[in-house]
C-alpha cells in the first residue's frame, strides 16, 4: 500500500530551482533511498514533504490524502515524521523531554509509539534518560533523534542524511534500526550521500542530481559503482 | 560620465532642502519657526542616515552626538557674564572660555565625532540586536550624565542666552552640507564598501572589505553631522535635556524610516513630509484654522500620528516612501540591456 | 548582622526584594516573548501602563478591589493579544533588530494616546493604598507591599517553573525558544505557543502593574516607562535568551536600584543609571553568545 506519493514536485528558492519534477513513491514496510551529490536537492525534497520549502507545483500524498500547503506540524500531526540533517537535538532538555517532544504529533487514535517504543529500539537512550540530551555522543544523538520521531507512532519517516559524521560501526547500528523500523510496517525514505551502503539497504534507491531524478538502482546493483558515478556526474 | 548621470540623486535632496528654505523665508515669522525645526530635523536624519541607511546596523544612540553638539556648542557661546549666573557649576575652563558663532559649530561636530569614535570603537562589532541595545545603553548614559553633571552644561535646566544664530540661512546651509556631506561619502568607495556589507556580508568579508572598520568610518562621519545638527540646534531654541532623548530618538528614526531608509533621498523626503505633519499637529494643539474650521487637538496628537505611520510603514511598506532609492531620472530603453534580461530568464 | 554593618535597615532591604521581584515578573513576560517570538517588547510598560489605568477606572467606579484587578488583568490580555496579531505576527520574518524597532514606535503611539486621554496629569489608582501601611514585625516596621509583592514575585515564579517544566505546553515553550524551526517539525503548534507566552506575558505585566500601582499610585502617559528600560537592561545583562538567567537579570537590577537608593545619598545615586548601562554594554561585547543565539545559530559579530 503506497503510504508516501510525491507527484512531479518542484522545488524553488527564489531564482533557484531545487527540485524539478520528481516523483516518487514509499509503500508501507519498505525503505526507499534517495541518493545524490551536495545539493542534488534531497534535503529539499524533504523539507517539501513536511511543508517548510517552497513548493511551486507538484503533489505530495499521505495515503492519498494531499498534504501540500499544510503547516509542518500539521504535517507531523497528520503522520509524517522527520529526522532532520544534523539530528538538530535539544541539547539542553533531558533525553525524556527530548522524546517527550515526539509526542505532539502522536493521534489521539494511535495506541502504538510512544516513548516506551523509542526505549525498546534503542535501549541506550534509556540510561541517559534523565541527563541532558548535549552530552550524548554524535551516533547517540541520532538514535535519540529517530527515537523522538518515532515516539508518534508516524507512518512514514523521514530521514535526512542520518550517517553523517558518524563511524561506520555506529552507522551499522543506526541502519539496522532502520531494518526494524521498516518490518515494524513503516514507510522509510531515507536521503543520503553514502550511495553505496544506501543501496545495499533500501528496497530501491532513487539517484538525484540537480534537481532531477537520473537513476532507480536496487539492492543488487550495489556494487555497481559506474552506473553510479555516471549517473552522479552527469 | 558616470558622475553626471548620478547627479539628480543629490540635486534632489539638495533642491528639497533649498526650497523648504526660500519657503521658510516667505511665511509669518511664526510659521518660521517651524520651517528653521524642519532644516535642522533634516540635518539630524541626514546623520542617522549616514549610518543606518548605509550599514543596515540599528542606532539608536545617534541623539547623544546631537546632544553633545548641542552642549558643546552652547556652553562655549553663551555670554561670560551670563554663564556665571545661569551654570554656576560650570568647570573654571568652560566658563573662560569663548568661540565664535562658526566655531563652535565646528566644535560642535568636532565633539560629536570624537565621542563617536570613542563608542564605535568597541560597539562597531556588533550587529543586529545586540547594536542596538549596545547604542541605547549609550543614549541612556548621555542622558543621565548630562543631565546630573554641572560642570559641562545646564543640566536640568534649559539652555539660555545662547546667541540665536541660526537664521534660515545657517539653518539650510548646515542641512546642506549634512546632505551634500552624506552624497559624498555613499559615493566614495568607502560608502559602497559599506553598503556591501549590507548587502551580503560574508561576500563582503570575502571580498577582503572590513566590515568593523567601514562601520566605524561611517559611524564617526554621522557623529560629526550629529554634533553639527546640535549646534545649529541649540543656536535656535533653548534646548533642555528631556527633548534630546527617547522622544527626540523616536520622532527622527520615525522620518528616516518612514521616508526610506536606505536612500538619503529618503531621510529628507522622510523629515520634511513628517515633521511637517508633525508640527502642524503640533500647533494645533493652539488651535490652527484650517480652510475655515477651528482644529485643536490635546497634546500628544503629533506624536502618536507619527508613531501610528512608523507602525504601519514597518508592517507594509518596509522600504519606505522613496522605496529606499535615490532619485533617478527614467532611463531611455537600451536594447541591449533588453535582450541581456531576456537571455537571463532561459 | 551584614546588614547593619552596610547600614541597611530592614524596611529598605524588604522593599528592594520587593522591587527586584517586581522586576523579575517582568523580566519574565519580556523575556518569554523574546523566546518564542525573538522580539523585545519594548512597549511592555505601556501594557502594564493600560492596566494601571483600569485600576485606576476601578477606583474612580468604587469597585471592590478584586474586581479592580481583574478588569487590570482583563485590559492587558486584551490590548497583549490584540498588540500581537496586529503588530508582532506581521512583522515575524523580519530581523529582531526591525522588531524592536516598531516595538518601540508601538510604546510611543500608546504612551500618547494615554496622554490625549488622560492629560499630562493622568489618574489615580488609590485604592490599593491600604497596602502602603507598615506591618509590625517584632518591632520593625516592613510596609505591607513589600511583603505582598515578595511573595506574590515568588510564587509565580514557582508557578511558571512548573508549568514550563512539567507540563506539554511549558515543554513546547522552552523548545520553541531552543530551536522554533525543529520544534514545529516535531508537531508543536507555532501559534499556540506563541499565543501561550503572549498570554503569560500579559498575565506577569497585570500583577507587575498592580504591585508597582501601590508604589507609584499616580498613573501618567510615562508610568512604568523607566521601569521598562531597566528591567530590558536587567534581563540583557542576565541572558535574554534563558529564562532563569533573565529573571535572574530583572531581580538583581530592581534590588540594586532598591537598596543603593535607598542607602545611598541622592548625590551619589543619581548616577547607577548609567553604571548599568556601562555593565550592559560590557556584556554584549564580552558574552554576545549567550544573550542573543537561537538555537545554534551563531549571534551575528564583525
Amino acid at each position: 500500500m503506497t503510504a508516501l506519493a510525491v507527484e512531479s514536485l518542484s522545488v524553488r528558492y527564489g531564482a533557484v530551482d531545487a527540485v524539478r519534477g520528481l516523483s516518487l513513491e514509499v509503500r508501507s514496510g519498505q525503505i526507499v533511498g534517495l541518493i545524490g551529490p551536495n545539493g542534488a536537492g534531497k534535503s529539499s525534497t524533504l523539507h517539501a514533504i513536511m511543508g517548510s520549502a517552497p513548493i511551486v507545483s507538484g503533489d505530495v500524498r499521505l495515503d492519498g490524502r494531499s498534504v501540500v500547503g499544510q503547516r509542518p506540524e500539521d504535517v507531523a500531526r497528520r503522520g509524517i515524521a522527520l529526522v532532520p540533517e544534523g539530528r538538530r537535538i535539544f541539547g539542553e532538555l533531558t533525553v525524556e523531554e527530548n522524546l517527550r517532544l515526539g509526542l505532539a504529533a502522536r493521534r489521539k487514535q494511535r495506541n502504538g509509539g510512544g516513548i516506551e517504543r523509542a526505549y525498546e529500539l534503542f535501549p541506550m537512550l534509556r540510561e541517559y534518560r534523565s541527563r541532558h540530551a548535549g552530552v550524548l555522543s554524535g551516533g547517540q544523538q541520532q538514535q535519540l533523534a529517530i527515537g523522538r520521531a518515532l515516539v508518534a507512532d508516524p507512518e512514514v519517516l523521514l530521514l535526512d542524511e542520518p550517517s553523517l559524521g558518524l563511524a561506520p560501526k555506529i552507522v551499522d547500528v543506526v541502519f539496522e534500526a532502520l531494518t526494524r523500523i521498516r518490518d515494524g510496517g513503516l514507510a522509510v525514505l531515507l536521503v543520503e550521500q553514502r550511495a553505496q551502503r544506501t543501496v545495499a539497504l533500501a528496497d530501491e534507491s532513487h539517484v538525484l542530481a540537480n534537481g532531477d531524478l537520473r537513476l532507480t538502482l536496487g539492492p543488487k546493483d550495489a556494487g555497481d559503482t559506474d552506473q553510479l558515478v555516471a549517473a552522479y556526474l552527469a | 560620465m558616470n558622475q553626471a548621470r548620478r547627479l539628480p540623486e543629490l540635486l534632489a535632496p539638495v533642491l528639497l532642502v533649498l526650497a523648504t528654505a526660500l519657503l521658510g523665508l516667505e511665511v509669518s515669522p511664526y510659521l518660521q519657526t517651524y520651517f528653521l525645526d524642519t532644516l535642522v530635523k533634516v540635518a539630524i536624519v541626514v546623520a542617522l542616515y549616514v549610518f543606518i541607511g548605509n550599514s543596515g546596523v540599528l542606532s539608536f544612540g545617534t541623539i547623544s552626538f546631537v546632544a553633545l553638539g548641542a552642549w558643546t556648542a552652547g556652553v562655549l557661546t553663551v555670554p561670560e557674564g551670563q554663564k556665571k549666573i545661569t551654570m554656576p557649576g560650570l568647570s573654571h575652563f568652560l566658563l573662560s572660555h569663548n568661540v565664535g558663532n562658526v566655531a563652535s559649530l565646528v566644535l560642535a561636530a568636532g565633539a560629536g565625532a570624537v565621542f563617536a569614535l570613542a563608542v564605535g570603537l568597541p560597539l562597531m562589532r556588533l550587529s543586529g540586536l545586540a547594536a542596538g541595545i549596545a547604542t541605547f545603553a549609550v543614549l541612556g548614559i548621555t542622558y543621565n550624565v548630562l543631565t546630573y553633571e554641572q560642570r559641562i552644561g545646564p543640566g536640568l535646566n534649559s539652555f539660555s542666552g545662547v546667541p540665536q544664530t541660526t537664521g534660515m540661512w545657517q539653518a539650510a546651509i548646515g542641512a546642506l552640507i549634512c546632505v551634500v556631506a552624506a552624497y559624498a561619502y555613499q559615493r566614495t568607495r568607502f560608502g559602497r564598501m559599506l553598503r556591501a556589507t549590507r548587502e551580503d556580508h560574508a561576500a563582503a568579508a570575502a571580498a577582503g572589505i572590513s566590515t568593523y572598520r567601514q562601520r566605524l568610518l561611517a559611524f564617526t562621519l554621522s557623529g560629526a553631522l550629529a554634533g553639527l545638527a546640535g549646534g545649529l540646534w541649540v543656536h535656535l531654541l533653548p534646548l533642555q535635556v528631556g527633548g534630546l532623548y527617547l522622544t527626540l530618538t523616536f520622532i527622527t528614526l520615525a522620518m528616516l524610516v518612514v521616508g526610506g531608509s536606505g536612500s538619503l533621498l529618503g531621510a529628507v523626503v522622510g523629515t520634511l513630509a513628517l515633521n511637517g505633519i508633525y508640527s502642524f499637529f503640533t500647533a494645533a494643539t493652539n488651535t490652527v484654522d484650517v480652510l475655515g474650521w477651528h482644529l485643536k487637538v490635546p497634546a500628544g496628537t503629533a506624536e502618536m500620528v507619527l508613531g501610528v505611520l512608523m507602525a504601519a510603514v514597518l508592517i507594509l511598506r518596509p522600504a519606505g516612501i522613496t522605496g529606499s532609492r535615490e532619485f533617478s531620472l527614467p532611463r531611455r530603453r537600451r536594447p541591449v540591456a533588453d535582450l541581456e534580461k531576456a537571455r537571463a530568464t532561459t | 548582622m551584614i546588614l547593619a554593618f552596610l547600614n541597611i535597615t530592614w524596611p529598605v532591604f524588604a522593599d528592594a526584594l520587593a522591587l527586584g521581584g517586581i522586576f523579575a515578573l517582568m523580566a519574565v513576560g519580556i523575556g518569554l516573548v523574546f523566546g518564542v517570538l525573538r522580539l523585545v517588547n519594548f512597549a511592555y510598560g505601556q501594557l502594564m501602563m493600560a492596566g494601571a489605568f483600569a485600576l485606576a477606572y476601578g477606583d474612580q467606579w468604587g469597585l471592590p478591589n478584586w474586581l479592580s484587578i481583574l478588569f487590570c488583568f482583563g485590559v492587558v490580555l486584551v490590548l497583549s493579544v490584540l498588540l500581537d496579531h496586529l503588530v508582532f505576527r506581521p512583522l515575524r520574518m523580519h530581523s529582531p533588530a526591525v522588531m524592536l524597532v516598531a516595538t518601540f514606535a508601538v510604546a510611543f503611539v500608546l504612551q500618547n494616546i494615554a496622554l490625549i486621554a488622560w492629560g499630562s496629569f493622568g489618574k489615580t489608582a488609590g485604592s490599593l493604598g491600604v497596602w502602603q501601611a507598615p506591618w509590625d514585625i517584632h518591632g520593625v516596621y516592613i510596609r505591607k507591599i513589600a511583603i505582598i509583592a515578595i511573595v506574590t514575585a515568588a510564587v509565580c515564579l514557582v508557578l511558571l517553573q512548573l508549568l514550563l517544566t512539567r507540563t506539554p505546553v511549558g515543554l513546547h515553550m522552552r523548545a520553541a525558544s531552543m530551536d522554533f524551526r525543529t520544534a514545529r517539525l516535531l508537531g508543536v503548534r507555532a501559534n499556540r505557543v506563541i499565543g501561550g507566552a503572549v498570554l503569560i506575558s500579559g498575565l506577569l505585566a497585570g500583577v507587575a502593574a498592580v504591585m508597582l500601582s501601590v508604589e507609584q499610585p499616580q498613573i501618567t502617559s510615562t508610568w512604568a516607562l523607566p521601569e521598562t528600560i531597566y528591567v530590558l537592561m536587567g534581563v540583557v545583562l542576565g541572558g535574554l535568551n534563558r529564562p532563569i538567567p533573565a529573571t535572574l537579570g530583572g531581580f538583581s537590577i530592581g534590588f540594586a536600584f532598591g537598596l543603593l537608593g535607598g542607602i545611598l545619598p541622592s548625590s551619589q545615586s543619581q548616577y547607577l543609571p548609567s553604571f548599568i548601562f556601562a555593565a550592559v554594554i560590557v556584556v554584549l561585547l564580552v558574552r554576545p553568545n549567550g544573550l542573543f543565539t537561537r538555537g545554534a545559530a551563531p549571534v551575528e559579530r564583525v
